[in-house]
């Protein structure tokens, strides 16, 4: 599969309906034979935080709500998505380091905590889509 | 002529999806899984997956509700 499209998503956002359109684009892509690679930033850690999960404080609007009873939540998707596919998340080392958090702050998903520029030889040549 | 049926019924999207990629994972080349879905995103969008993949699509059948979308492993 050296030659599989390569797809790499940008979530800046914290916003639960962008996490989970994300999260799904994500592993879909990944289960359909394309190189995926979501790159988490700024407050889109938020949501990924243990403590976020525990206390259940995520930042909704209607649909997310309605996500957050009905659907699988978005680690679920990633989960499935790394099962079934080549799909790496990553967080934001600049994010991590100014609030302190580590890899254990956050919800089992992630492959590692990269900077800009590792994150732009990743995505070079492929597609990329912002959230 | 359907070798698994999967009941994702009351799943939302893309859980029947998922469901069906890891039937078709165990699944042997000639192999027909039938998925069961009454999301209607799953109904669109598993054709297309099946049609990126190059697996076959032997039918999508809307009955009582729900759809019965079959399709034939046609690779490793």
């Amino acid at each position: 599969m050296e030659n599989a499209p390569k797809l790499s998503i940008i979530l800046a956002s914290e916003e639960l309906e962008k996490v989970h359109a994300a999260s799904l684009m994500g592993s879909v892509a990944a289960m359909s034979g394309m190189h995926v690679s979501l790159f988490v930033t700024m407050n889109a850690l938020v949501p990924f935080l243990k403590k976020t999960v525990e206390d259940r404080s995520f930042k909704t609007g209607e649909v997310g709500k309605a996500l957050l009873e009905k659907a699988e939540r978005f680690d679920t998707l990633l989960t499935n998505g790394k099962e079934l596919g080549h799909l790496k998340v990553y967080a934001c080392a600049l994010a991590m380091d100014v609030m302190g958090w580590t890899v254990d702050d956050l919800l089992p998903v992630f492959d590692d905590v990269i900077g800009v520029t590792a994150f732009f030889n990743l995505a070079q040549g492929g597609q990329i889509l912002t959230m | 002529m359907i070798t698994k049926t999967i009941d994702a019924r009351g799943s939302y999207c893309p859980g029947p999806l998922m469901e069906l990629i890891k039937a078709m994972r165990a699944a042997a080349v000639g192999d027909v899984i039938e998925v069961w879905s009454n999301d209607a995103g799953s109904a669109k969008d598993i054709p297309e997956w099946v049609e990126k993949m190059k697996h076959g699509l032997v039918h999508v059948e809307e009955t009582d509700g729900y759809y019965k979308i079959a399709v034939e492993k046609k690779h490793a």
